[in-house]
């Protein structure tokens, strides 16, 4: 008995002492399965054994981050070295403090990351992010389809219509998706038809955002019944259904698309432009350090490491995400090239929607006017000025609040 | 003194019940009042006012919402009693395969909420299994959009929600059956009632204690209905849960999503109000 007792304690002393001897990193990443096995297997290895440490990662959802973080912070026990962040959801972090800056490493950033990725983490002159993850809404179409009915992918508004109404009166039913299931889906493909007619998203009421419900109006009765239930992940499975025969998503919908359900006939491209310009809605995700994080300084060698080609081309290769370094793509297979080739032409036109604390109030009213115009068929003026002034309403609330 | 001496002799057993009252209180009254709270306070100033009552009274969701809620409740309940009962009398008969009917008929009941969803979407998808069979029937040219909004996706959801829970409620009226003395049937068969009459003259008015456990329970479950809404519908359909759920963590607005709650809450509690009254008032006429 003894015996057994004295190597149960030799056992969880030799334990003990493995993890005090190495350096425990803690990272926070909003991931789906597939992603953290690549990043379990193929990247926290390498920074493991580059840097004799431990990494100790967990999922968090980026809308629950910033209470998580709050809380943390507010309880002076900060245990997240690190973290990913939808580039949507940053100005709360900053607004609240909750993040170190890291102006004063700035220079570290390694050159060849695309200039533009940098901006998204800079407020004011402090810079409190670093890019890690760039995302751009592509539009993916069946081609078989496009060829059966001798059709072209649209490149304008008109012809997007022409083509909505040519699949409608072949099967009777509409074949284009648009995500209308709501939320930031819903928002972020609208905001680029707002921008593309040249008009300014949180006016609600400018010519612009007329024009776009319009447009909408227009579309509505070529749209495939699915679309209210389109969102980023069940547009891929319309998609491969066939219930869409063309809709826009993020690239990561190409892994899925092609390689699991072997849809080899979904092309992408970039898209089609709006009366004014062509815009397409630039996402991704950011690395932060917390306020008060224990162990900053391998935390910031994370980061870089993340931005290393080195990582980046294991991202495109396995994942399929789009590249914040452009010298990266190298690695990717030949039947992932023309997808990226759509990629990085539609991120030629992309763009930024502004971090602001209010994104939530305007994402909720942008919605609404949508249900209500497209779904409940409102007229477009009435409703949409309500959602100016209501708009309006809040950005005072939250300047003066400030 | 008596009560302090009671106390003492106790002690024991407070301390054991102790944790669990802490359990309750920390996790269950706690959180209910922060979120009464919460939804009294005004989201820029946090004074209390009624401002987010009238601001989701106001919505044209939230109405939609609420009216969702008591549709779905009303029709999922009708078509729960009715298969219900259909199935416990069919249940309480003699013939062979009984067993396995039964055992086949209570599988939903184990059935994963979440799991019930999923299947319900393969089913009732445009491109689902519904709409196949249908089209191979030659029913329907076109496919039917059972999900998209209106009063066929309350159907759905109604018909969805009733697939889990019917079970219970044949359960409940199978045990109620059994409690209908058979002499009674006996004697009906003799003065020469049919089948019919024997149901609606003894079977129903002696089982009325028993069908009215389950509208009142499966009312109180069906008002908090959430995955299934949530899987099967979207936004398309909100009911009070998945409203208050989108305005918590699509829109970040915990104001308003404490005023949906406590709506939702006050409906619940009358429901349960009236479930005790009723229980209440049936102890006291068996003198239980």
């Amino acid at each position: 008995m003894k015996r057994i007792i004295t190597l149960l304690f030799l056992l969880v002393f030799i334990c003990g002492c493995r993890s005090v001897g190495k350096d425990v990193l803690r990272v926070v990443m909003g991931l789906t399965e597939e992603e953290w096995q690549v990043m379990r297997q193929d990247i926290f290895p390498l920074f493991e054994k580059e840097h004799d440490c431990r990494i100790k990662a967990y999922q968090v959802e980026a809308q629950d981050w910033v209470r998580k973080l709050e809380a943390m912070v507010s309880a002076n026990k900060v245990t997240v070295d690190v973290f990913s962040q939808d580039n949507m959801r940053l100005y709360p972090l900053v607004a609240k403090k909750l993040v170190e800056d890291l102006t004063a490493y700035v220079d570290k950033i390694p050159s060849q990351i695309t200039p533009s990725m940098k901006e998204v983490g800079v407020f004011r002159t402090r810079t409190y992010f670093f890019p890690y993850r760039p995302n751009v809404q592509i539009t993916y179409y069946n081609q078989k389809k496009f060829n059966e009915y001798n059709l072209k992918p649209p490149k304008t508004w008109d012809e997007l219509l022409k083509v909505g109404k040519r699949f409608k009166e072949a099967e009777g039913v509409g074949r284009l998706g648009l995500k209308l299931w709501g939320g930031s889906p819903t928002v972020a493909q609208v905001y680029e038809l707002i921008v593309s007619a040249g008009g300014e998203p949180f006016e609600f009421n400018d010519q612009g955002c007329i024009d776009t419900f319009v447009f909408l109006k227009k579309l509505y009765p070529y749209l495939s019944v699915d679309s209210k239930k389109a969102k980023w992940d069940t547009t891929n499975t319309y998609l491969a259904n066939e219930s869409f025969y063309l809709a826009q998503n993020w690239p990561f919908g190409v892994n899925i698309i092609v390689k699991e359900y072997g849809k080899n006939e979904i092309k992408a491209y970039s898209g089609w432009r709006g009366p004014k310009r062509e815009a397409h809605t630039v996402g991704g995700e950011v690395l932060g350090i917390p306020k008060g994080a224990k162990n900053k300084e391998l935390a910031l060698k994370f980061i870089l490491f993340l931005e290393s080609r080195e990582v980046q081309e294991i991202l495109v290769s396995k994942l399929g995400w789009p590249l914040v370094r452009q010298d990266a793509y190298g690695q990717i297979a030949e039947w992932q090239e023309p997808y990226f080739e759509a990629v990085e032409e539609a991120l030629k036109e992309g763009v930024y929607r502004p971090n602001v604390l209010y994104w939530g109030d305007f994402e909720k009213f942008l919605n609404e006017a949508i249900m209500r115009i497209l779904v409940n068929q409102e007229e477009i003026k009435p409703v949409l000025n309500q959602y100016h002034q209501k708009m309006q309403d809040v950005i005072i609330a939250y300047e003066t609040r400030c | 003194m008596r009560r302090a001496a009671n106390f003492k002799d106790y002690r024991f057993e407070l301390l054991l019940i102790l944790p669990l009252a802490l359990y309750v209180i920390g996790f269950t009254l706690g959180p209910i009042i922060y979120a009464i709270l919460l939804s009294f306070q005004e989201q820029f100033t946090n004074n209390f006012s009624l401002k987010n009552y009238y601001q989701i009274f106001s919505h044209f969701q939230f109405k939609n919402a609420l009216i969702n809620t008591f549709a779905i409740t009303i029709l999922s309940l009708i078509l729960e009693l009715c298969v219900g009962l259909f199935l416990a009398v069919l249940l309480t008969r003699r013939f062979i395969g009984k067993g396995l009917l039964r055992a086949l008929m209570l599988l939903p009941l184990g059935v994963p909420t979440i799991v019930s969803a999923a299947n319900m979407r393969y089913i009732f998808d445009s491109q689902g299994y519904l709409n196949e069979f249908l089209s191979r029937l030659h029913l329907i040219n076109l496919p039917i959009d059972w999900t998209g909004g209106g009063g066929l996706s309350i159907f759905t959801l109604a018909l969805a929600d009733a697939w889990k829970v019917t079970p219970l409620v044949m359960l409940i009226l199978i045990a109620g059956l059994e409690t209908i003395p058979l002499d009674l049937f006996e004697a009906a068969r003799v003065d020469g009632a049919s089948f019919w009459q024997a149901f609606r003259r003894i079977t129903l008015p002696l089982l009325k204690p028993f069908i009215t456990i389950p509208l009142i329970v499966r009312g109180i479950d069906a008002f908090r209905l959430f995955e299934l809404p949530l899987t099967l519908v979207g936004s398309s359909t909100p009911v009070l849960s998945t409203y208050t759920y989108f305005e918590y963590f699509q829109y970040n607005n915990p104001y308003t999503a404490a005023a949906s709650a406590v709506i939702l809450l006050i409906m619940i509690i009358i429901s349960a109000t009236i479930y005790l009254k009723i229980s209440r008032e049936r102890k006291s006429i068996y003198n239980l």
